[in-house]
């Protein structure tokens, strides 16, 4: 039994070996890396995902896949656009529009699921198509620049001397830990994710704590379409291709099974480090964009695979450890 | 003697053991040509096991298997097939989306010289057999569009399709109205007059008299009799099917109060419950006794939201109530612990106590937010009470056994404080000492006033742990009787339809 707490452990602290084994490497490939500069640039890159990833996460706790939320930046940054620069509105009105907006079109995504029974996956593959296309509708295709001089703040003005998105990032953190250690939903959300069935005849309404999720993946993923507009004050329907799979690779890297039930928000957090951390690697040693997408779609594979080993040594252990548990059964006989 | 033919299938001294059970023990029977051999035994007694032996899908730890005198081993249904052995399980397996024909020919499809599936072929076969089988279905029908009947009779139908000397039934007319049966019993008889053998899997002792040739009775994996249909009455067949029991000890408390709890008149939902009444009253455990699929389940799944009611009215505590979810019914005070705690009852990514609180977590919240605290001090409490293993307050519930996960699902109901609790079959699958524990958690919730629907397929224990028994069939109540009125005798001949109504 103390065996299995260990190894269980160990699978736990997984998602920081491989952070610490990423650092590690990259730092001796090249002298850039440990630099402050350097490791400030990544925790600036690290926010959009790191947030896009919450929501990812949430969505996959329940059993599904979200594949919309590069999308769903894309348009944020547009509308945002769009709405303070050219129809005037003020910058903060217009931050709050594109989050209510983030949290509608996640609820498409959930209500297509939840009550019109599609997998997640096809949904979510459509709409991936449906906002970037909406993205490109409505800027006619081409980018949006100086949307306005405030929304540079929101991205690069420092509190304490730490830069603002680090600030997002773990606000956002904590308060989804809270949600999924000391809410009802949250708990519902794994509940729903470990065994429909059983959620539905023990009284969680499925289909709510389905949509509830894919509401908040939605909202997270317009708050880092935001983020990602002040990084380069500007909105553009090529923005935020492929976050989804980083999202995602975040998530599994950190853990959560994407047969649902399974994960740690603050593993999701590490995993979006060793995502962004990777990729600060590879661009420090001028590898090109063509090789750090398939290193990204490799390390998914890699991630997911252990996520399936996992669960033969689970299996596996519990073998043992049933058996350990009927001499523990003898011993408390005999000593009574 | 020695000049007769041996028969078309011969069993000897075969075993069966399971983990915990022994399923067969040392049956030997033959299966003559021409002759519908039905099998008959109380749930659990062993002939499902036998039927899958002869299908190739278990293997026997001993004993031997003769095809007209000469022993095979069957390693792969594929195997079964091809000694002509054909099998019709209670689940159907044909594709719903595809026509009769390509049922027909699922999996072996004929072809044309250049490779291609000739469908020609199959349809002009499909019809013949059909027509064989005086069968009136078109081979171009989409099996999706037909009755369940008529499933069942191309279910035959190809069977038969295969050249198979023997057709295995197991409870072919559960889903099967009156004219239906008849219709198939038809077909059955033309099959053996064919020269098929038929071995006839039921529970129904009405259907078996109007149909078999001979009877085997099993009773807890071993051989009782096999008789000739003519020399049995149906009374005998219920004492065989019974057995003289192991005298059991029951821990039963009758805590029955004079109040009632849940009042049902004149229930029915289009998912074969058919206008019953009942009335349970506080603290008492009312059972539903009944063969499998008389529509017990579905009276609870009536009762618990999830098959709407089409008529009729329930009344808790003589509040009319209607549960259209499952999350209105647990609002209520009902609880419900279902008979396949894996797949509808446990969270295996939980550790026991968020097991317990996950349908009353309002019940942890302290200033909004959930105490996890709180929680590990009521799962320790419930670990208590209900002498579940402690192991269950740090590992997650797969590691528990089948006995302690039970125990943990109803915990969960005490915690969310039900009413009226329905255990559906909660002793299957565990081991003696652990049903004793339900049973004494049983007399623990009946003493605190809680009421229970027991439905247990275990027919002695239903007797000596309800205090009275409605017995199901075709989704009505036949009967209502004190638990102490009623015989194993008497409940098994009205639940078979041994008696005519």
């Amino acid at each position: 039994m103390r065996n299995l707490n260990k190894l269980s452990r160990f699978f736990i602290v997984g998602p920081l070996i491989a952070l610490v084994l990423a650092v590690i490497l990259i730092t001796f490939t090249t002298d850039r890396f440990m630099t402050a500069q350097n490791l400030m640039n990544v925790s600036l890159q690290v926010s959009a995902v790191a947030i896009a990833a919450i929501g990812g996460t949430m969505v996959i706790l329940t059993g599904g896949i979200d594949l919309s939320p590069g999308s769903s930046v894309a348009l944020t940054t547009c509308v945002l656009a769009v709405l303070v620069k050219l129809m005037g509105l003020p910058l903060p009105l217009g931050i709050l529009v594109v989050l209510v907006m983030g949290a509608a079109m996640g609820a498409v995504n959930g209500v297509l699921t939840a009550y019109g029974r599609i997998p997640t996956f096809i949904v979510t593959l459509a709409t991936l198509s449906v906002y970037r296309g909406l993205a490109f509708l409505i800027t006619e295709g081409t980018p949006i620049f100086n949307i306005s001089p405030g929304l540079d703040r929101v991205f690069y003005d420092r509190l304490f001397g730490i830069p603002l998105p680090f600030y997002y990032v773990m606000v956002l953190y904590v308060m989804t830990y809270v949600f999924l250690r000391h809410t009802s939903l949250g708990r519902a959300i794994y509940a729903v994710g470990g065994n429909e069935s059983a959620a539905r005849l023990s009284g969680i309404q499925v289909k709510r704590v389905r949509l509830a999720a894919f509401v908040l993946a939605g909202f997270t993923a317009s708050i880092s379409g935001v983020l990602l507009a002040a990084r380069l004050n500007s909105g553009s329907p090529n923005y935020g291709v492929g976050l989804e799979l980083q999202a995602i690779a975040a998530a599994v890297i950190g853990g959560a099974s994407l047969s649902g039930g399974i994960g740690n928000i603050v593993y999701t957090l590490f995993g979006a480090l060793t995502v962004a951390v990777v990729q600060n690697g590879l661009n420090l040693n001028a590898v090109p964009a063509a090789w750090q997408n398939i290193t990204l779609g490799l390390i998914i594979v890699l991630a997911v695979s252990l996520d399936m080993w996992r669960a033969d040594l689970g299996r596996g252990l519990s073998r043992i450890f049933s058996f350990q548990r009927s001499e523990e059964k003898q011993d408390r006989t005999t000593s009574d | 003697m020695q000049n007769q033919p041996p028969p078309l299938w011969q069993l000897v001294d075969l075993s069966k053991a399971f983990p915990g059970v022994q399923a067969l023990d040392t049956v030997s029977l033959s299966i003559e040509r021409g002759q519908i051999h039905a099998l008959l035994g109380e749930n659990g007694s062993g002939k499902t096991t036998l039927a899958k032996c002869l299908a190739g899908a278990h293997h026997p730890d001993s004993g031997q298997m003769l095809l007209e005198g000469a022993p095979v081993t069957l390693e792969h249904p594929l195997d079964a097939v091809a000694h002509g052995v054909a099998t019709i399980y209670q689940e159907f397996s044909l594709v719903p989306s595809l026509t009769v024909a390509e049922n027909m020919f699922l999996g072996r499809p004929l072809k044309k010289r250049a490779g291609l599936v000739d469908w020609e072929q199959m349809r002009r076969q499909t019809t013949s057999t059909l027509q064989e089988l005086a069968i009136q279905i078109d081979p171009d029908a989409v099996v999706r569009q037909l009755s369940v009947a008529e499933q069942q009779l191309i279910e035959i139908a190809k069977a038969m399709s295969l050249e198979s000397s023997l057709l295995i039934m197991d409870e072919p007319t559960a889903a099967l109205g009156l004219a239906e049966t008849r219709r198939l019993h038809e077909l059955i008889r033309r099959l053996a007059t064919q020269g098929k053998a038929i071995l006839y899997i039921s529970h129904r002792l009405d259907e078996v008299f109007q149909i078999a040739d001979r009877v085997t009775v099993l009773k807890d994996g071993r051989r009782v009799d096999t008789r000739a249909i003519g020399e049995l009455q149906m009374n005998d067949v219920v004492r065989m099917m019974i057995g003289v029991d192991i005298e059991q000890h029951y821990p039963k408390e009758a805590n029955s109060r004079p109040e009632v709890c849940l009042q049902v008149e004149d229930l029915s939902t289009q998912n074969g419950v058919n206008g019953v009444s009942f009335d349970i009253r506080v603290g008492e455990v009312f059972g539903l006794g009944g063969m499998v699929g008389a529509g017990r389940t579905e009276i609870a799944k009536a009762l618990y939201g999830l098959d709407r009611p089409e008529t009729g009215t329930v009344r808790l505590y003589g509040k009319p109530v209607r549960f259209s979810t499952p999350t209105e019914a647990i609002a209520a005070g009902v609880g419900l612990v279902p008979e396949n705690r894996k797949a509808d009852g446990l969270f295996f990514n939980f550790e026991g106590p968020p097991n317990i609180t996950i349908s009353r977590l309002k019940g942890l919240l302290r200033g909004g937010f959930l105490s996890l605290g709180e929680e590990r001090r009521i799962g320790g409490e419930y670990v208590r009470k209900l002498s579940i293993t402690p192991i269950a307050l740090e590992r997650t519930v797969q590691f528990l056994s089948g006995g302690n996960q039970q125990k943990v699902v109803i915990a969960r109901w005490l915690y969310s404080q039900a009413k009226l609790l329905i255990l559906d079959e909660p002793t299957q699958g565990v081991d003696i000492g652990a049903k004793l524990e339900v049973y004494r958690v049983i007399n623990e919730l009946t003493r605190q006033g809680i009421s229970i629907l027991l439905i247990s397929s275990d027919y002695p224990e239903l007797l000596a742990m309800s205090d009275r028994i409605a017995v199901v069939r075709d989704g009505s109540i036949l009967q209502v009787a004190a638990a102490g009125e009623l015989s194993e005798y008497e409940l098994l001949t009205i639940a078979s339809g041994a008696v005519s109504k």
